[in-house]
């Protein structure tokens, strides 16, 4: 039997739920496939927690309901809501240990949330803490409840069971040169970061031109009002150098 | 009316022993007797009031229960609550006994015998097998209960002419009265009701005047409705202490789902749920199961109590158990055709409940932001999403903002100077890394940047004093890293990831 809830899910969701990253949805044809596990493997400060954010955001902003499943505790929620998450619609669960996420993953995408992120963090995941089975299980779940499950994970995790599988490499800090050029280092600030996004395995069926494409370039900036907090900073620094600069001279010349 | 009830209840509770040949026992060691028997063991020949082993010698197979108040309880509610689905008006008589107001439920049902399947086919549900009357007068309609091919229907002022071929016994009169009508030769109700009024007053006072006026089908006790329990209650006495979980479990289950049967009846879910252990040899363990929003999902309430349990066992065996399920109304969800689906409320309270139990509390929430400057401040709140817009709104695109992880607890560091900039820096071990280091970070630093200064509740007794740097190390890697000002300890608190 349909229900009226099926016909309104299967008529007009869309089939692709944005990342909010334009060089990532383009990779992807869309955004993160609902009904599908996509994983996204890399290093610390590849990126990859920031991409998951943006996917939140960008989910929670078109009045879905999306779920965080954070065993390492990450989630940063007023930075989350700077960047434009609607935090109402956010279920966050920090499960102690991989085994309570699961669980709870499991559970979450049989309730209904469009999106459910599982992040495993940044320590190393012993596979012999966990079944494979584990993610088969998964996506069979994220398949059959039209959810989009989007795995973080520092290296590959998910095996076969994944339809998407992207890494991100060669991430580069960028920093504002201007300031290092007439500022000590320590003075120069944090622009962004970005990172090479590349895809190992996409078992989606190509809908565009787009689709055919395996890299793609992933450019994060700082969040505004963080940027701009360390402006200011940094001009107040520049005024107490220069005081210090003119009292250093005063003091010389009275010595004198 | 429910005939043979406390076995009825017995059986409910334990649906198993249905079409075995079970007896149910009063008293014990040689004083036990048979109080009730069921179909299987009335063929073989026993009755009530046999003694147990005057059973035993006709069925050595004979399945014993003593007579279990709690079960007994737990049906009669089931029976009221069967009652209150037709009718407002509602009389607990006790025994498998109900009495309902009928008055005004002819529109819904034209014909009283229709009236008198519906209550007779929703009590089977619950695992009742009853039998009903209806009359005017609540003795006719008890008789008639009795009578075989339920539901018989009294028509209004025929009480009279319907009790009078039947035996006087059927009116429950004291024995001592029995006795006189014995001697004057009266057998039937109808001989009985004959009698001049006056003349049976003068002879057998107040209360042979009072069950004149019954004979003549004028009943004067009027329907006195019940007040409608907080919480419905399920639950039983066992027959030999459980030691374990599991069977504990399965006796439960049961009684879930008895409680889940009624309270979809009453088209409510359980928003609270009392569980209450009587101990061996004495005592009692009650706690109570406090539920995100109200739910009906038995897999739900199970886990919860098998997560209370494994979470703080009772410390003794159990010989009885009770579980109370405070009513609430279910949330409603309401369906768009052009906004994205919400999340049916009913599954959502039953996975939120699910996920507490699993998580533990403060583990499950809406996040929320939070006043201050602490980096790794946060707070949690009961997830309760509004409703979806009526249409699907476009998210942003091309934001691309960087995002911290942030560390809880921030993991201490070793760090080099030069100066006041950070050199080299390397993770120290720490309790929540079992020993070793919670975070894999070591090497010489390629870029940093700082000091960002953070002052906050110096008015408290922890307050933060602490200079931000943001770096980036040579093998890879964007920190934030601070020095907690009054200690002179190096902290990672965040990742740029």
């Amino acid at each position: 039997m349909t229900t009226a809830a099926g016909l309104s899910r299967g008529r007009f969701a869309p089939a692709y739920l944005p990342t909010g990253c334009e060089g990532l949805d383009r990779l992807l044809g869309g955004g993160l496939p609902r009904g599908a596990l996509v994983e996204m493997s890399g290093r610390a400060s590849s990126g990859r927690f920031s991409v998951a954010l943006s996917a939140l955001a960008a989910t929670t902003e078109t009045g879905e309901a999306a779920a965080l499943v954070d065993p390492g505790d990450h989630f940063d929620p007023q930075g989350a809501a700077a960047a434009g998450a609607d935090l109402s619609r956010v279920l966050w669960l920090r499960p102690r240990g991989l085994k309570m996420a699961f669980a709870a993953a499991e559970t979450v995408l049989a309730t209904g949330f469009a999106l459910v992120i599982l992040d495993l963090g940044l320590a190393h995941v012993s596979r012999r803490r966990f079944d494979d089975a584990v993610w088969l299980r998964l996506a069979r779940r994220a398949r059959f409840h039209d959810a989009a499950l989007f795995v973080l994970a520092p290296y590959r995790v998910t095996g076969v069971a994944a339809r998407i599988v992207l890494a991100a490499d060669a991430a580069r800090a960028g920093w504002n040169r201007a300031c290092l050029d007439h500022w000590p280092q320590s003075l120069s600030l944090l622009d962004g970061l970005s990172a090479r996004l590349v895809v190992e395995k996409n078992l989606e069926k190509t809908r565009d031109m787009h689709m055919k494409e395996k890299t793609s370039l992933l450019n994060l900036s700082l969040l505004e009002a963080l940027q701009a907090g360390k402006e200011e900073r940094k001009i107040c620094l520049e005024k107490e150098e220069k005081e210090r600069e003119g009292a250093g001279s005063a003091l010389s010349a009275f010595g004198r | 009316m429910v005939p043979l009830f406390p076995l009825a209840a017995r059986l409910r509770s334990e649906p198993a022993l249905r079409d075995e040949a079970v007896v149910l026992c009063e008293g014990n060691g040689t004083a036990a007797h048979v109080v009730a028997a069921t179909r299987k063991a009335r063929k073989a020949g026993i009755r009530p009031g046999f003694t147990l082993p005057q059973a035993r010698a006709l069925l050595p197979d004979l399945l014993t229960r003593a007579r279990d108040a709690e079960s007994e309880r737990a049906a009669q509610e089931a029976l009221l609550d069967v009652a209150g689905t037709v009718s407002p008006r509602v009389e607990d008589a006790g025994d498998g006994v109900v009495y309902l107001d009928a008055e005004g439920l002819e529109r819904l049902f034209p014909d009283e015998r229709d009236l008198g399947r519906a209550l007779i086919a929703a009590a089977k549900r619950e695992s009742l097998p009853a039998r009903c009357g209806l009359a005017s007068s609540k003795l006719a309609a008890r008789v008639a209960a009795t009578l075989p091919d339920s539901p018989v229907v009294v028509p209004a002022g025929g009480e009279a002419a319907f009790l009078a071929p039947l035996p006087l016994v059927k009116l429950d009169p004291e024995a001592e009265i029995v006795e006189t009508l014995a001697r004057w030769g009266l057998a039937s109700v109808g001989d009985f009701a004959k009698l001049p009024a006056a003349d049976v007053a003068s002879r057998l006072g107040a209360r042979g005047h009072a069950l004149h006026e019954i004979a003549r089908g004028r009943d004067p006790r009027p329907l006195v409705p019940r007040r409608p329990p907080p919480g419905f209650t399920e639950g039983m006495e066992l027959e030999w202490p459980l030691v374990t979980l599991p069977p504990f479990l399965a006796l439960a289950e049961g009684a879930l789902e008895r409680l889940e049967r009624r309270l979809e009846a009453e088209a409510v879910g359980c928003a609270r749920l009392d569980v209450s252990l009587t101990l061996e040899p004495e005592g009692c363990d009650t706690r109570t199961i406090e539920l995100p929003a109200p739910t009906r999902d038995v897999k739900t309430l199970l886990t919860l109590v098998r997560l209370g349990l494994e979470g703080r066992p009772p410390g003794a065996a159990v010989t009885g158990f009770s579980l109370t399920a405070h009513p609430d109304a279910p949330r409603k969800g309401q369906l768009t055709l052009f906004g994205p689906a919400e999340i049916s409320p009913d599954r959502l309270a039953t996975a939120l409940a699910k996920l507490f139990a699993l998580l533990g509390p403060g583990r499950a929430g809406a996040p929320q932001a939070v006043d201050g400057h602490r980096p790794e401040r946060f707070a949690l709140v009961p997830f309760a999403p509004p409703p979806p817009p009526a249409a699907r709104r476009a998210p942003r695109t091309g934001r691309g903002l960087l995002s911290v992880r942030v560390l809880r607890p921030a993991v201490p560091l070793e760090v080099l100077l030069e100066g006041e900039r950070p050199a080299s820096l390397r993770a120290l071990a720490s309790a929540e890394g079992g020993g070793r280091p919670a975070l894999d970070v070591a090497g010489p630093v390629r870029v940093a940047s700082g000091p960002w200064r953070l002052e906050e509740g110096w008015w408290q007794e922890t307050p933060a004093f602490r200079a931000y740097w943001d770096v980036e190390l040579s093998g890879g890697g964007l920190y934030r890293i601070f020095r907690d000002e009054p200690g002179g300890e190096w902290f990672a608190d965040g990742v740029y990831d």
